[in-house]
């Protein structure tokens, strides 16, 4: 297990490589320059140029970027003067991923309990409901939910503040819950269909036959075995959600990652952008890693090797 | 010989569906005595299963039954009971073996634990102790060196091992009945001879009466006490196993002779019974066999034939008993099993 996780953890590094690889290159090919105040200077230009290695020959910007990314320094951000792209990382990561966790966990939840009670009264009115209310959630987007819920909890009652980060929990709830409607809806579903196929299987059957009552086999039986693959969509969501919604965090003004991703895009802060994007990529593969463990242990048929 | 466990009574089981009524048993009735098995044969369709469901509450939400039928088991009617006093019946005084032991074990649950399962919700043991008896019971049907694999998992286990444990977990809680719905239809023929003289062994041992459900007439000979051919939800023939294989009367129950290959059969040639069975969303009037019987009479397309005696354990729904019927000569299969009858009969008397 320990050898496959490494085994693994190898392959991530890998990956990653191959990503900076692409990013680095595919920047250089997006029109314009980081400096673009028509009242620079040639001169200046060329000043700010040589402070930021740009003047290198294109290969050896791309080895000073490995070489400075192995180390763990991520270069200096062009918009943001003097300051590390690790840091700025650093600081602005740890908001998303904490929003976005409790978003995870909200959304996860709910969605396993309302896909578990749709399945358990399949095609009667509480899994009508649950069905418009889960193609609703998955149709809406967050950022408009979002809004909905300002005007909703922050104007027509105002219930909860509408923004900020830091002070309270309650500043929290707004945007958990615009962000973790859309998981839960697509969580329920993927539930409800599963644990349909579950509760028709041979074993529901064998364990009603026990005698066991409805409540006993959907939590000894048919959760355990619908868990499986709802794991592999859990994985990828979890990634999403824990590197931040740019809209989300625009509409409840709250300092995460996401909002500075897109903002680097057009001012051609190479350094944020290469930043992020390994982020998000490292991520991602850590969560399906995780995702992949955790199916282990969920379903003996499953070795890891 | 009558002192049934089991008195079922005018038993009826609809399904509403879509497209109308499927009239899926129609008017069965039969008693199962303490210790014997009785096997009840037919094709695919003929209602076996839902019968069998029917005795472990384990319709469809869709199925309705009239009022008038009954289950008559330790002076109550099984079909008055709530849910959660089925829930003490199921697994406790009546357990079923199920047909596929590939897909009827839980995936991820260990197997002891499986076996644990009924002990821990109907005798109130506790874990470690329902894990205990657990183990003698996986030692009782013959699983080898049972505590090594104790915490496997069902794909650890080949289907022969897995069916074992399928019956393990029928037998944990000591039920008065067992329902054996095609238990060795899945697995391979010298596994099932093993599954089969286990649960003989094992009926033995606790005098449990068993309902064996099977299209296997081979099977049947071995196993059974007495036997009900059931044919388009209702029994047409019952009796016990030798008057059943050896003086047929109802010509479905020659037909399923007749399509069991002996050692007489002619190498290449495999009778079967022409047509298929009705549909039961519109059961036809009269005999539903009529279509498919080369014997059918006249009165076979108007009129239900009712039970005729042919013994004190023997009776057959056919026309062909009635005095007025013109005697017909069966297949000639049929005719040697009938003279081997005589046989017997002249030996015992």
């Amino acid at each position: 297990m320990w050898k496959y996780i490494l085994k693994r953890l190898g392959w991530l590094v890998f990956t990653l490589f191959l990503v900076i690889t692409a990013t680095f290159f595919l920047m250089q090919i997006m029109p314009g320059t980081p400096f673009n105040n028509p009242k620079l200077t040639p001169d200046a230009l060329a000043q700010l140029k040589a402070t930021y290695g740009l003047d290198l020959p294109l290969w050896q910007q791309y080895l000073n970027y490995l070489i400075g990314a192995a180390h763990g320094d991520f270069g200096i951000s062009f918009q943001y003067q003097n300051q590390p792209v690790s840091m700025l990382i650093g600081q602005r990561l740890p908001v998303s991923a904490a929003l976005g966790a409790q978003a995870l966990v909200v959304g996860v939840v709910a969605g396993l309990i309302m896909g578990a009670v749709s399945a358990r009264n399949k095609n009667n009115k509480i899994d009508g409901v649950l069905g418009i209310l889960s193609t609703l959630g998955i149709s809406v987007p967050s950022f408009i939910l979002g809004i909905v819920l300002v005007y909703l909890f922050g104007f027509q009652w105002p219930i909860f503040p509408v923004s900020g980060w830091g002070d309270s929990f309650s500043e929290t709830i707004l945007p958990t819950i615009a962000l973790a409607v859309s998981p839960a809806a697509i969580t329920t579903r993927f539930v409800r269909s599963e644990m349909i196929e579950s509760l028709s299987s041979d074993y529901v059957q064998l364990a009603k036959a026990k005698g066991l009552s409805d409540k006993e086999i959907v939590n000894k039986h048919a959760y355990r075995n619908s868990m499986i693959p709802v794991l592999t969509l859990i994985g990828p969501m979890a990634a999403g959600l824990l590197t931040g919604s740019t809209l989300i965090e625009q509409i409840f003004s709250i300092p995460g990652i996401g909002q500075q991703f897109v903002l680097s895009i057009p001012s051609k802060d190479f350094p944020v952008i290469m930043g992020t994007t390994i982020v998000y990529a490292a991520m991602l593969m850590f969560m399906i890693l995780i995702t992949d463990i955790l199916t282990a242990i969920v379903d003996p048929r499953v070795r890891l090797q | 010989m009558s002192n049934p466990i089991l008195k079922v009574e005018n038993l009826h089981v609809n399904f509403n569906t879509y497209a109308g009524t499927v009239q899926a048993i129609r008017d069965v009735s039969f008693d199962l005595n303490k210790g014997e098995t009785l096997a009840i044969v037919g094709e695919s369709g003929s209602g076996k299963s839902v019968t069998t469901k029917t005795l472990m509450g384990l319709n469809a939400k869709n199925a309705s039954i009239p009022d008038n039928s009954r289950l008559l088991f330790k002076d109550r009617n099984l079909l008055d009971l709530t849910e959660e006093e089925w829930q003490s019946v199921r697994g406790n005084e009546i357990a079923m073996i199920f047909q596929d032991p590939m897909t009827s074990l839980d995936p991820t649950m260990k197997i002891g634990m499986q076996i644990a399962e009924p002990l821990m919700k109907h005798r109130e043991m506790k874990k470690e102790d329902a894990l205990a008896r657990a183990l003698e019971l996986m030692q009782g049907v013959g699983i080898p060196n049972a505590e090594e694999h104790i915490n496997d998992y069902p794909h650890q286990w080949s289907g022969g091992m897995r069916q074992r444990a399928v019956v393990a977990i029928a037998l944990a809680a000591d039920p008065e009945i067992l329902i054996a719905d095609e238990p060795t239809t899945a697995l391979d023929v010298t596994i099932q001879a093993q599954i089969l003289t286990l649960m003989k062994k094992l009926q033995r041992e606790t005098s449990s009466s068993i309902i064996f459900i099977t299209h296997d007439l081979g099977v049947v000979a071995g196993m059974a006490d007495r036997v009900a051919v059931m044919y388009a939800g209702k029994i047409v023939e019952y009796g016990t196993v030798d008057e059943i294989f050896f003086n047929p009367q109802h010509p479905y129950t020659w037909g399923l002779l007749n399509s069991m290959p002996t050692t007489d059969t002619a190498v290449g040639t495999l009778e079967a019974i022409p047509g298929t069975p009705p549909d039961l969303l519109e059961p036809p009037k009269g005999d539903a066999f009529a279509p498919r019987n080369a014997f059918a009479l006249a009165i076979d397309s108007k009129e239900e034939p009712p039970f005729f005696k042919v013994s004190d354990t023997h009776y057959a729904a056919t026309w062909l008993l009635d005095e007025r019927a013109p005697k017909v000569t069966p297949p000639a299969q049929i005719q040697k099993r009938w003279a081997r009858w005589q046989e017997i009969q002249g030996q015992e008397a």
